[in-house]
């Protein structure tokens, strides 16, 4: 693989992670990372969600007229998540799944970072990158949102994954972390972390 | 080519929107029948959760057609009444109120520019003496509806299932999710007299001197679910209010029966129940 | 519901960012000055207003069950409407901003465009559906409530950042860190309207 693909693929990950650095998706990480659960469901939809659609307007680049990108962009990312739920929903196997995900499916098309990536760097590359550089911003931005899930989870309920691990010993949950204010604190403080480490991203 | 001319641009978009539209009409419409199926199987599957016929786990192992086989068996009779507690129909066969037909009949209890007719509400009584209501409104980010079960001829409740489509996953959520607070109200009873029929409370519903929960109509609020909670509140006071002249008809009926010795059909079933008191005042 | 009461409670009780936390990528990265925190306020403002109404007609005339054809039910387009509604206004205020304003054009760069899936606008559009709203006063009042609400959430915001450039933050934590505990801290202090019933 030659380097420039593999730092498609590492960047967003860390260094150019959508949530710390790029600012984008934090609405949705803000709703669905009170258990751990519904973390992992969104950051799966994402990461397929902005994969699919980077690597369908990126096949599309060359015909969308610029004056009217953004439509086109926002139809065929809604058109796709909302054929999915359709037919996730009509069949008896998959509806009781459809009803896990039908709750983010506003969050998934208003997602910041899906119509971010294509804006930035769909529209400029070729499919194949496209796509890849789609999986892996879901990605950066999924394991953001599991690190929060993690210490709301463990700290606001006492659980993870609905598994009791604290209440056990007597842990009083703490309401507090439960809202969405504490989420932003938690982003906070990772970004904090994220700095130290890697100081060439520090602001003066 | 050049993808900045107005003629192009006109085109590109019809182009992209009618296509769009028009698979998403056809991928709908050709799917709508499986879809109401599933919905249908589901909607049978809250109403046995709420009536108690297992838990919501249990019954959803059924499959959707041993869901429909079991509410067939179990149903013994369901009907529509008006606001002022009448039958007006008989809903014969496997015939249940969809979230959608739910959301109809709320815009005509509440009044307003979407009323298209006069309510019609549903009332299912199963086999094993429970009555079975639906209630419909709005959450925090979208509808919230469910179905609460009573204790046949009675305020009591015995049992709710609620579901939602949009609340947030380990808050507003918890309504569908944690059983626990469904329980909340088995036990505790309806006040069909007053406005507000159940009262979700934050901070605890009052208890006993065992801790118990007191059989009132106070219902403990979902901790960090502030909004959720109190569309909750506001969808059941609608609803239930719409249901109390039913309500009240049919207690005041089962009470007099009772006092006078006869079996009556749609009663608790322990004739030694009724209330002594109230047989006197008679 | 009284216009007032109703435009007031839009501003405060429920405001986008304070209350529901819709809208957040762009007010985190778009703070920086009050200047450029304004444009962007005055664009949102200026989206909602058109965008809320013009949702309202298509929900209440054409999207409605019964709304256009008798035993129609078209309500499952609604969120591609909404969103396709919206993505032509923000088209238009795009290339006006860039024809009369290239300053602010540049400072806002990606958040732009972004506007279309500033979930505050989404959510104005979905939350218009669910209140049951009676006429297009309503809607309007609730678009520019809304509006003012986030328009005043990120001012005051931009403003707080300002004043914090000159303070002795650690140096991982200065701009996007601090900036998330502020909101956080925010967020807390905005939660004693939540009871206020109007």
């Amino acid at each position: 693989m030659d380097a420039k693909l593999k730092e498609t693929i590492l960047n967003p990950i860390f260094k150019g992670n959508p949530i710390t650095v790029l600012v984008l998706g934090i609405c949705s990480s803000l709703a669905v990372t009170v258990t751990l659960k519904g973390a992992l469901v969104m950051a799966l939809s994402v990461i397929v969600v902005c994969g699919i659609s980077s690597l369908i307007l990126s096949l599309l680049r060359n015909t969308i007229p610029g004056r009217v990108r953004i439509i086109v962009q926002l139809v065929v990312v809604a058109m796709m998540v909302i054929l999915v739920d359709q037919v996730l929903k009509s069949f008896e196997a998959t509806y009781a799944i459809d009803k896990q995900l039908s709750v983010y499916i506003g969050l998934i098309i208003t997602n910041c970072i899906v119509m971010g990536r294509i804006e930035a760097f769909a529209l400029g590359n070729k499919p194949w990158p496209s796509f890849l550089d789609g999986v892996a911003n879901g990605a950066g931005y999924g394991l953001i949102l599991i690190i929060v899930a993690f210490f709301r989870e463990l700290l606001g309920s006492g659980t993870l994954f609905g598994i009791d691990i604290l209440n056990r010993f007597g842990y009083v949950p703490n309401n507090l972390v439960i809202l969405p204010p504490f989420a932003l604190i938690l982003l906070g403080c990772i970004v904090w972390v994220q700095r130290s480490i890697q100081k060439d991203l520090q602001e003066k | 080519m050049n993808t900045n001319n107005n003629v192009y641009t006109v085109i590109y978009t019809t182009v992209i929107v009618v296509l769009v539209a028009a698979l998403l009409a056809f991928v709908s419409q050709s799917l709508k029948a499986k879809q109401d199926a599933n919905e249908k199987a589901e909607t049978i599957s809250q109403m046995l959760t709420s009536a108690q016929y297992g838990t919501k786990a249990e019954l959803d192992k059924l499959g959707n057609a041993a869901k429909l086989d079991k509410y067939a068996q179990e149903i013994d009779k369901a009907f529509v009444i008006n606001l002022d507690g009448q039958v007006v129909r008989e809903l014969e066969g496997i015939d249940v109120y969809s979230p959608k037909q739910l959301k109809r009949e709320n815009y005509n209890i509440k009044g307003g520019p979407n009323k298209t007719g006069e309510p019609e509400l549903p009332v299912f009584i199963f086999k094993n003496g429970r009555t079975v209501v639906p209630i419909y409104g709005a959450g925090l980010w979208g509808p919230i509806w469910g179905y609460i079960s009573f204790e046949n001829g009675t305020a009591t409740m015995t049992g709710a299932y609620f579901d939602h489509e949009s609340e947030t996953a380990g808050l507003g959520a918890k309504i569908k999710d944690d059983p626990s607070f469904q329980k909340e109200f088995v036990g505790e009873v309806a006040d069909f007299g007053q406005a507000n029929v159940i009262e979700i409370v934050k901070g605890g519903a009052p208890k006993d001197a065992e801790g118990k929960s007191v059989a009132d109509n106070k219902i403990d609020a979902i901790t960090g679910a502030t909004m959720t909670s109190q569309g909750l509140d506001a969808a059941i006071d609608t609803w239930l209010a719409a249901y109390a002249k039913y309500f009240l008809a049919q207690e005041k009926s089962c009470q007099k029966s009772c006092c006078e010795g006869k079996e009556a059909h749609d009663c608790k079933e322990e004739a030694h129940d009724c209330e002594q008191h109230k047989c006197e005042e008679e | 519901m009284e216009y007032l009461s109703l435009f007031v409670k839009s501003i405060f009780v429920d405001n986008m960012i304070f209350a529901y936390f819709l809208g957040m990528c762009s007010f985190l990265a778009v703070s920086k000055n009050v200047k450029t925190a304004a444009g962007l306020g005055v664009a949102v403002i200026f989206v909602l207003l058109v965008t809320l109404p013009i949702n309202y007609l298509l929900n209440t005339y054409v999207l409605a069950p019964d709304a256009l054809i008798e035993g129609v039910d078209l309500s499952f387009l609604s969120f591609i409407v909404f969103i396709a509604v919206i993505a032509a206004i923000v088209q238009i205020v795009e290339m006006v901003v860039e024809k009369f304003s290239p300053e602010l054009y540049s400072a806002l760069g990606i958040f732009l465009p972004l506007i279309a899936v500033n979930c505050a606008i989404l959510g104005g559009s979905l939350f218009m559906q669910q209140k049951d709203f009676l006429n297009i006063g309503e809607a309007t009042v609730y678009a520019l409530g809304s509006g003012i609400g986030w328009f005043l959430a990120i001012v005051a915001l931009a403003a707080i950042r300002e004043k914090m450039s000159y303070s002795n933050v650690p140096a991982a934590l200065k701009g996007l860190g601090i900036t998330f505990i502020t909101v956080g801290l925010m967020g807390l202090a905005f939660m004693t309207f939540m009871g206020i019933a109007l």
